[in-house]
């Protein structure tokens, strides 16, 4: 059983906005709307910076689908949250529930009244039926059912942004932290102890 | 009696007023009243992928058999580890 | 009130740094030697080059970074913390406002209403309507003149269709969506919006009319105390006593201030908020004004609810009167003895010459 997940690797994202444009591109997303948005972590301090790609997370309990007023949300067997644009009202409330503010609005009229919600879909579509002209024009490219995956990450110039089955993903991540020799320090005795042997003596804790 | 039932009826109503369980299972499949999706299994493989299955561009996959396809998909999602594309 | 929890964890919170800090800066060193935190993760870096930490806690800060996209808060990777009234602990501000959304407001909102409803009923079928002492005169007093009525009737079903709508938004997915399939829910749920968005200004404007024409008659008077005396208001509900009160009675009043002017206050300013999304408010102002505006929805739904009952079935003839503009001075002498001793024979008010109008034979029998 597959379980569809995103994954940024910190320490290779290069802010090139790639994964953006190819969303935009792939899917024809709506003026206003971007589904995928990099951010960039002390921009400008040498050494501190890092970036992230952001979009929809495809959480397992997912906020929105749990506030949507008119229940417009499931969730594919591969763990990808979708939804049914002729169901959505346009309320927010999934724009607010979101942590990753990821369910956008365009907007419909005067006043900035919110047409129907869009967000992204794991190169997943939507309800209508797969690779269906209906199903292009409101949700975007249906890759998943082409036998292929995001092309945000698919299009990765620097493979830092990483899609598809968790399993996957998750040994593509081990066996690129074993090979560069860091970011698995997060776990060990480098965070807990600083730089030092395995079995050394802690520090002692400073005299009050 | 009438009033009764009545009380009790309007408790029935809000005891539904909770979160329902995200879990994906049959039951969770059947209480989704919008549109069914079709599962990305159950679509023919594109012309060209089916014409050269093991091409560069996409490896093949039964219509309807979800395991073929996330064999394909899974040997997909190896092209982005390019340690492995690539080659050390 | 959110954001009165928020102060009030924000400076405990800083407290407890604070606390243990002015405690040891006489023992140590200056206070201008312990690290910037920026410094302290600077040192961190250099110490320890693979630890990725601080990214990941800037990740969960909630602060704005940089972004080439535009739009508001596209800066932000995680909304920042917050907890709302009856939360234990701090989480991530959509999740906080779903546990807040989807627990407090639909569980007690929705027991309140529904307990509301069954107390008024029961009241009604245990007591039964306040009723008159005496026959109808048959002579009749303008009680509201039309342009009130007009007013009225505009406040009172502009309300009806927002609480209804509201409502439905609120608790239809577990209550109307089961029973009528998501198709037609989802079209009944997309009009009610739009009803509620629309006709919100029209409301709010009402109620403006209603405050500034019945302010006057509703400044409290001495007699209006004995409606904060439980016994009094029992024995008006329950024996059909009458408690002497000019136009408008305590209860009224209390309705007027807490009600037509406090909740609508609120609803219309978290209202506001939230029916223009292009002022650039953040996420977190939305919840905030989304928490206030459905809690004062369900207590305005519950007032409403005891105003409609007496206005309806719960005191006789109370509903002609503003159904026709006229009361009986039976009526009158009953419900408002000081407004009727002050207006008995004044013609410009309402004529006692025992001619019926002929929009008003309610009275005429002994309705």
């Amino acid at each position: 059983m597959a379980r569809m997940k995103f994954l940024c690797d910190a320490e290779r994202c290069i802010e090139c906005n790639g994964c953006v444009t190819a969303c935009k591109q792939e899917n024809e997303v709506p003026w206003g709307v971007n589904r995928r948005r990099v951010v960039t972590i002390n921009d400008g301090v040498v050494g501190a910076e890092k970036s992230i790609s952001v979009a929809c997370m495809h959480c397992s309990d997912a906020p929105c689908m749990a506030v949507c007023p008119v229940d417009c949300f499931y969730r594919t067997e591969d763990g990808v949250v979708l939804h049914d644009k002729d169901l959505c009202i346009g309320c927010g409330y999934c724009f607010y529930a979101c942590p990753f503010g990821a369910p956008q609005f365009p907007q419909a009229g005067a006043f900035g009244l919110r047409g129907k919600m869009d967000k992204c879909t794991f190169c997943a579509g939507g309800p209508e039926p797969d690779r269906s002209e209906a199903e292009f024009q409101k949700y975007g490219r249906n890759r998943l059912a082409e036998g292929k995956l995001p092309a945000c990450a698919e299009m990765c110039s620097t493979k830092a942004l990483l899609g598809g089955d968790g399993d996957v993903i998750a040994d593509i991540y081990r066996d690129r932290v074993l090979r560069r020799g860091k970011g698995s320090e997060v776990w060990g005795w480098g965070t807990a102890y600083g730089p030092g042997k395995p079995g050394a003596a802690p520090a002692q804790p400073r005299k009050s | 009696m009438k009033k009764l039932l009545f009380v009790m009826g309007a408790l029935f109503l809000v005891s539904a007023c909770t979160e329902r369980q995200q879990v994906i299972d049959q039951a969770s499949e059947k209480r989704y009243q919008g549109k069914r999706d079709t599962q990305p299994w159950d679509n023919d493989p594109l012309a060209y992928a089916k014409a050269a299955p093991n091409s560069f561009a996409a490896p093949s996959w039964n219509k309807g058999d979800r395991a073929s396809w996330e064999t394909q998909i899974k040997a997909r999602n190896e092209r982005q580890n390019e340690n492995k594309r690539i080659g050390d | 009130m959110q954001g009165i929890t928020r102060l009030i964890a924000a400076f405990s919170a800083a407290a407890l740094i604070a606390g243990p800090a002015a405690a040891q800066a006489p023992a140590e060193q200056k206070a201008d030697e312990v690290p910037s935190p920026q410094q302290a993760e600077r040192e961190r870096a250099a110490a320890q080059p693979g630890n990725n930490a601080p990214v990941w806690k800037e990740v969960r800060s909630g602060q704005p970074n940089y972004t080439s996209i535009p739009g508001r808060e596209t800066d932000v990777l995680i909304q920042p913390g917050a907890r709302f009234p009856g939360q234990s602990h701090f989480s991530t501000a959509g999740e906080a406002w779903r546990q807040f959304r989807n627990g407090v407001v639909t569980f007690y909102g929705g027991w309140l209403v529904v307990l509301v409803l069954v107390a008024i009923l029961a009241f009604y079928f245990a007591k039964g309507p306040v009723k008159l002492h005496e026959p109808p005169t048959g002579r009749l007093m303008l009680r509201f003149t039309d342009f009130e009525r007009i007013v009225h009737w505009s406040t009172a079903i502009s309300f009806c269709i927002l609480a209804v709508s509201g409502l439905v938004m609120l608790f239809g997915k577990h209550l109307l969506l089961p029973l009528i399939g998501a198709t037609l829910f989802a079209w009944l749920t997309m009009l009610g919006k739009n009803l509620h968005n629309f006709v919100a200004p029209f409301f709010i404007v009402s109620v403006v009319v209603m405050v500034i024409i019945w302010l006057r008659d509703n400044l409290p008077r001495a007699v209006d105390l004995q409606w904060l005396n439980p016994a009094k208001v029992w024995g008006f509900f329950a024996h059909s006593e009458h408690i002497p009160s000019g136009r408008f009675n305590g209860g009224e009043k209390i309705w007027f201030w807490a009600g037509v002017l406090g909740l609508s206050i609120v609803m219309a300013w978290s209202g506001l908020v939230l029916l223009f999304p292009n002022f650039d408010q953040t996420r977190a102002a939305m919840q905030d004004a989304w928490v206030w505006h459905a809690s004062a929805a369900m207590l305005y739904i519950c007032a409403s609810l005891g105003h409609i009952y007496m206005g309806t079935i719960g005191v006789e003839g109370a509903y002609g009167n503003m159904r026709n503009g006229y009361t009986d001075e039976t009526w009158a002498k009953e419900h408002h003895e000081l407004w009727y001793l002050e207006h008995k024979g004044d013609r410009r008010v309402g004529g006692t010459g025992g001619a019926v109008p002929a929009g008003a034979p309610h009275m005429k029998e002994n309705a």
